[in-house]
């Protein structure tokens, strides 16, 4: 028969606290890398100062509920993604986009046009685009396309991760990144073309 | 390039449309050897793909910006109270 005696709980007790430790030092860690993706998830660096913090708030809660052994960095997420949400800052739907019409060759295809270098062999990225021109471009990126380009091309998750951090299926991903690709390509034509 | 069904496809667009998954690493060994092969004797697709190769670069580093230096400190303040 097993019964807690007042010698145990201590010891209980000493355990849960060294656990809870070791668990809010590895969420730190991980900040840097959890507010690269928090930044390009939000508009302004106030918002995403407030979500890391209500973030960490919640995670340092509600350590118990993580399961040593997988993915802190993803768990972090799903709740910074999920309290994104709650606030209301995503409440308006994505507008529905007419059919893409460029493909994947469209940006390459418009700084060819633009290039003042007439015999231009191959157009560098570096030369056309500034990173004031990724950032533009990635804030035009609808809501639920860029939440997956932040959390692959910029957090590097995996598919699966991205699907269990959005809570969407797999395939949901999948075409949200390849449109998303799209327009942030689009919106990236208008920026080099348009400061060009 | 011909297909059942007699429908023509024109093999760029069709390996523009191999783009992503080709640097995504979600094609199957016969669409990556059927995508190199284009891309070995077309040098227009071959300059599409090192540029969209950079781009994801790019990007990536374009969007990091660091976290402001009191925000981690911040962070640790909301830790539980040893005591």
């Amino acid at each position: 028969m097993s019964e807690t005696t007042p010698e145990a709980d201590p010891r209980r007790l000493a355990e849960e606290a060294r656990d809870r430790v070791h668990f809010e030092e590895e969420a730190l860690e991980l900040a840097d890398q959890v507010y690269r993706v928090a930044r390009r998830l939000v508009s302004t660096r106030e918002e995403a100062e407030d979500l890391m913090q209500e973030t960490y708030a919640r995670a340092f809660r509600a350590w118990r509920s993580f399961q040593p052994g997988t993915n802190l960095r993803a768990w972090l997420l799903r709740i910074l993604t999920n309290l994104n949400i709650d606030r209301g800052r995503r409440q308006q739907r994505s507008p529905d986009f007419q059919p893409l019409e460029e493909g994947d060759y469209y940006l390459y295809n418009r700084l060819e046009e633009s290039g003042r270098e007439a015999n231009a062999d191959q157009e560098r990225v570096d030369d056309r685009l500034s990173q004031d021109d990724v950032v533009q471009a990635l804030s035009a990126v609808p809501h639920d396309f860029r939440d997956v380009i932040v959390l692959v091309d910029i957090g590097d998750f995996s598919y699966a991760d991205a699907a269990q951090i959005l809570e969407i299926p797999i395939g949901t991903v999948m075409s949200r990144l390849h449109r998303g690709r799209r327009i942030l390509k689009r919106e990236l034509a208008g920026e080099a073309v348009t400061s060009a | 390039m011909s297909f059942p069904g007699g429908v023509e496809v024109d093999p760029c667009e069709k390996c523009e449309e191999m783009l992503q998954p080709y640097l995504d690493k979600q094609l199957s060994d016969a669409e990556i050897a059927e995508a190199e092969a284009h891309l070995q004797g077309c040098s227009y697709c071959r300059k599409r793909y090192v540029f969209e190769e950079e781009l994801r670069m790019f990007v990536r580093q374009a969007a990091v910006e660091e976290m402001p230096p009191d925000l981690k400190q911040k962070l640790a303040d909301l830790r539980t109270p040893l005591f």
